[in-house]
């Protein structure tokens, strides 16, 4: 006996919505491309804002960085909403089953000494650092021009105040289910001087009202403090007999390597921009000015404290990759102040 | 780690780690002024003295936030995903019902999306973590929102007019200007004004008007995608209620100074987001086939019994009035959807929506919600326009209407208890006159004339020749129209459509 299965074929009137349609031509589109591409108005704004009457509601003008048209920056990882919650629960499950293990087995009580005091001095302050970083990016998911990029600076905000919980979480664990070692880390980020220059960093760019030129600052500061905490410090740990802090160290490490991609393609398509990319280079290079050197010395500060405590050699690996980041902005064509 | 002198006996309570995992991280700055991180929040004349009194509205924390929403929204899209392979929009109730769905689209996720974005703003600016956490929370369930609808009408896109081009049309068309300029108005303003308006105004007293009727409906109209956004973004808006609510009891407990700012804020957003629902009471009454409740019974339903009678009693506590031109409101609760559909009807020639003369079953179901008011729309106006119908014609009104400076309607709105003398107010300033619907609106523009000049008039663009060109067909393209958006419903193309597609399936059938 034979079935035969019949379904209607319906024609389409049309593969997507219009806006694609101009841009990518008559072809289906990816919910990436439908739920992010021109989702922000662009024109015909009623009101001035109160607090910015110079300004529109949204304004390429809040930044010094310019696209000549703001989509050229797509996500690399095309996160919308669901993916990205999706990825960041799996994530979040991840950290969880290795924190539970840490905390089952004790393994935060048993560090050694020098590891011990590392995380309760200079990891665990850190979580205010995440905090600052939140506010940082959410700058950006307000004020970037264009649904692309302030799509990434949101889901990267949301991040950021995720690892702040997380390394709190860390701490309660430490501290065998208390807050007192997370109070402790307060004291630490307010009055430690290894860890000031982090925090003057991170207030400066509080007032500093132009969302691209923070999260430069930020990036910038953060790719040597995670090569240095948690990239150099994760190898040094299994060799120091502290593998619980190579274990959740791995988790800061992975989200960073996500968190790169996003960050890199921007400042790429920054500069690859007809129009706009000589001047994006230069207002990068006006921030390299104005604050490479203090993050070298904010990084290099907290080095000096690791290598206090743990004898590891974080000075020489921060220096080195103080030296490998230079070498990669010289190969964008930036210039480093004190550079090669 | 050292042990300290004295350990603390008890671990950590669930409120106790909820705070040491969100308001502990904030910290005093010491190496700028607070004032210059968080600017803000002192010129709109709100005073807050501690900001540590933020009640958390609730206590999520990001891990469970991811895990929650990575549930919801995986079975949100398998709910999408098996209606776009198995036809689904074929069992609609009638391809009319779309026209709801195309209103939806093009008016609500931009708002959804502004709603994200000013919520990030209050996330970096508001100077209290508590506060800010809540508002990080919103902005990314409203970007989840505007995604998550458009994704769901998505399947629809590709088989009916109407909703190509909603983004382009949110920033042009004319109807589309009352939403916008809304959502402009409130982003506009400063933070606190943003957490009445949005957060308390829209999100507490109206959202149930406005989400009710097209959740419902789609529910009545077998639209299964928009039903499940509905439910899924359901846990989202009660979250969003609660944090409009300890906003607004934030801000009276702070400081009794703030009671008269609070009030006037209340006074106008009630109005501006009552004008705006307004679209949504034509839509309930008149587009959908299957209907659910009358505007009157959810008016009277959602915001005479649930606000007036109920959260109002308990906000007079702190002495909140209901809003000042609530009467108004009521009072027009049985014209409201009558007068709003007419307009919609006469100018839908220059819409991305089809509208028709309500048939016979539509009549008999407005004569029943309606006994008063109906019949004289029904002699006055529609059975004119079924008279031109039946002579092969159609009326569209050849001009352009003049719009309200505020609320950006149409005017066509009337003097209270008297539905047949059309309502307009104007106010001078600076020599000019500016023309208003309504007391409301009038109001609103004479509290802040130096804003509300501002605006972008759909209308007055046209004549300034902004707007394409002089003629309607130039100004239908500049707006993204395509033959199939708008105009009259019978014989539209997707009636034509939705008439191929089902006799074709009886045929094969």
């Amino acid at each position: 006996m034979q079935f035969e299965l019949r379904t209607q074929v319906i024609e389409q009137r049309r593969k997507t919505f219009s806006n694609l349609v101009r841009r990518y031509g008559d072809r289906p589109a990816s919910r990436y491309e439908e739920g992010s591409v021109d989702i922000q108005a662009t024109e015909n704004f009623h009101y001035r804002p109160l607090w910015a009457p110079d300004k529109e509601l949204y304004d390429p003008a809040y930044t010094v960085f310019r696209l000549t048209d703001p989509y050229s920056f797509m996500d690399p990882r095309q996160f919308y909403y669901a993916p990205y919650v999706q990825s960041r629960a799996a994530m979040g499950d991840a950290f969880a089953k290795s924190l539970e293990y840490v905390d089952t087995r004790g393994l935060l009580q048993k560090l050694p000494a020098g590891w011990d005091a590392l995380v309760g001095d200079l990891l665990l302050p850190l979580r205010h650092y995440e905090a600052g970083a939140e506010l940082i990016l959410i700058e950006g998911s307000r004020f970037a021009y264009g649904t692309t990029i302030e799509q990434a600076c949101m889901y990267s905000a949301f991040d950021r105040i995720g690892n702040a919980q997380s390394i709190s979480r860390i701490g309660i664990v430490y501290a065998d289910g208390h807050d007192h070692a997370l109070s402790q880390a307060k004291e630490k980020w307010l009055t430690d001087p290894a860890l000031q220059g982090l925090r003057r960093l991170i207030e400066e760019m509080l007032v500093e009202r132009d969302y691209a030129r923070e999260l430069i600052v930020l990036d910038l500061t953060d790719r040597l403090l995670y090569s240095l905490m948690f990239t150099h410090l994760d190898e040094a740990a299994l060799m120091g007999g502290a593998g619980a802090y190579s274990l959740l160290a791995q988790h800061f490490a992975g989200w960073f390597t996500d968190q790169r991609r996003w960050v890199d393609h921007l400042i790429k398509t920054w500069f690859a921009d007809e129009e706009f990319g000589e001047a994006n280079k230069a207002a990068f290079n006006d921030v390299l000015a104005a604050r490479w050197q203090q993050i070298v010395e904010a990084v290099g500060d907290l080095a000096t404290a690791v290598e206090a405590r743990v004898g590891t050699g974080a000075v020489a690996a921060s220096d080195a990759a103080a030296s490998a980041l230079v070498t990669d902005l010289e190969a964008l064509g930036l210039t480093v102040p004190g550079g090669k | 780690m050292s042990v300290p002198t004295q350990k603390p006996v008890r671990k950590l309570s669930m409120k106790q780690r909820y705070s040491a995992l969100t308001h502990d991280l904030d910290w005093p700055l010491s190496y700028v002024e607070e004032d210059d991180a968080f600017p803000y929040t002192k010129f709109e004349g709100i005073k807050v003295h501690d900001w540590s009194k933020w009640e958390d509205p609730f206590r999520l924390t990001v891990e469970s936030y991811n895990k929650y929403q990575a549930e919801k929204d995986r079975r949100l899209y398998a709910v999408l995903d098996g209606f776009a392979q198995s036809q689904g929009q074929l069992s609609l109730s009638d391809a009319s019902y779309m026209n709801a769905m195309k209103i939806f689209l093009q008016g609500i996720p931009s708002g959804e999306y502004q709603a994200h974005r000013n919520f990030a703003h209050l996330a970096r600016y508001l100077n209290g973590p508590g506060a800010r956490f809540a508002s990080l929370c919103q902005s990314m369930d409203e970007l989840r929102h505007a995604q998550t609808e458009i994704h769901t009408l998505s399947h629809y896109n590709k088989f009916f007019g109407g909703m190509h081009d909603w983004n382009k049309m949110s920033d042009r068309v004319w109807y589309l200007s009352v939403p916008k300029s809304f959502f402009d108005d409130a982003g506009t303003a400063g933070p606190f004004e943003w957490l009445i308006a949005i957060g308390f105004s829209f999100e507490y007293l109206l959202t149930n008007l406005l989400f009710v009727p097209f959740m419902s409906g789609a529910a009545f109209n077998g639209d299964l995608p928009t039903m499940t956004f509905g439910f899924s973004a359901q846990s989202d808006e009660s979250r969003h209620m609660t944090l409009g609510l300890e906003g607004i009891k934030f801000m009276l407990e702070q400081d009794e100074d703030n009671l008269p700012i609070v009030q006037a804020w209340l006074d106008k957003w009630f109005w501006r987001g009552y004008r705006l629902i307004s679209l949504v009471a034509g839509m309930m009454d008149y587009m959908l086939p299957k209907r659910v409740m009358s505007w009157k019974e959810a008016f009277e339903l959602y915001f005479e019994e649930q606000m007036l009678n109920g959260l109002f009693k308990d906000l007079a506590y702190y002495g909140i009035k209901p809003p000042r031109d609530v009467e108004w409101a009521i009072q027009e609760k049985e014209i409201l959807s009558h007068q709003v559909y007419w307009i919609l009807y006469q100018f839908s020639h220059a819409a991305a929506f089809t509208t028709t003369v309500p048939n016979a079953q539509d009549q008999a179901w407005l004569a029943e919600a309606y006994p008063e008011t109906w019949p004289i729309y029904k002699s006055v106006v529609w059975d004119k326009a079924q008279k031109v119908m039946d002579e092969g014609g159609r009326y569209f009104n050849p001009g352009l209407p003049q719009l309200c400076q505020v609320c950006q309607i149409p005017m066509g709105f009337t003097e209270p208890g008297d539905p047949m003398t059309q309502c307009q107010r104007h106010s001078i300033y600076e020599g000019e006159r500016y023309d208003t619907c309504s007391d409301g609106c009038k109001w609103i523009f004479e509290r802040e004339p130096e804003k509300y000049v501002q605006a972008w008039l759909p209308v007055h663009q046209i004549y300034q020749g902004n707007c394409g060109g002089p003629t309607l067909p130039d100004v239908a393209v500049w707006y993204g129209l395509e033959p199939g958006d708008g105009g009259e419903y019978v014989g539209s193309m997707d009636q034509l459509d939705w008439a191929a597609w089902h006799a074709s399936t009886v045929k094969e059938g």
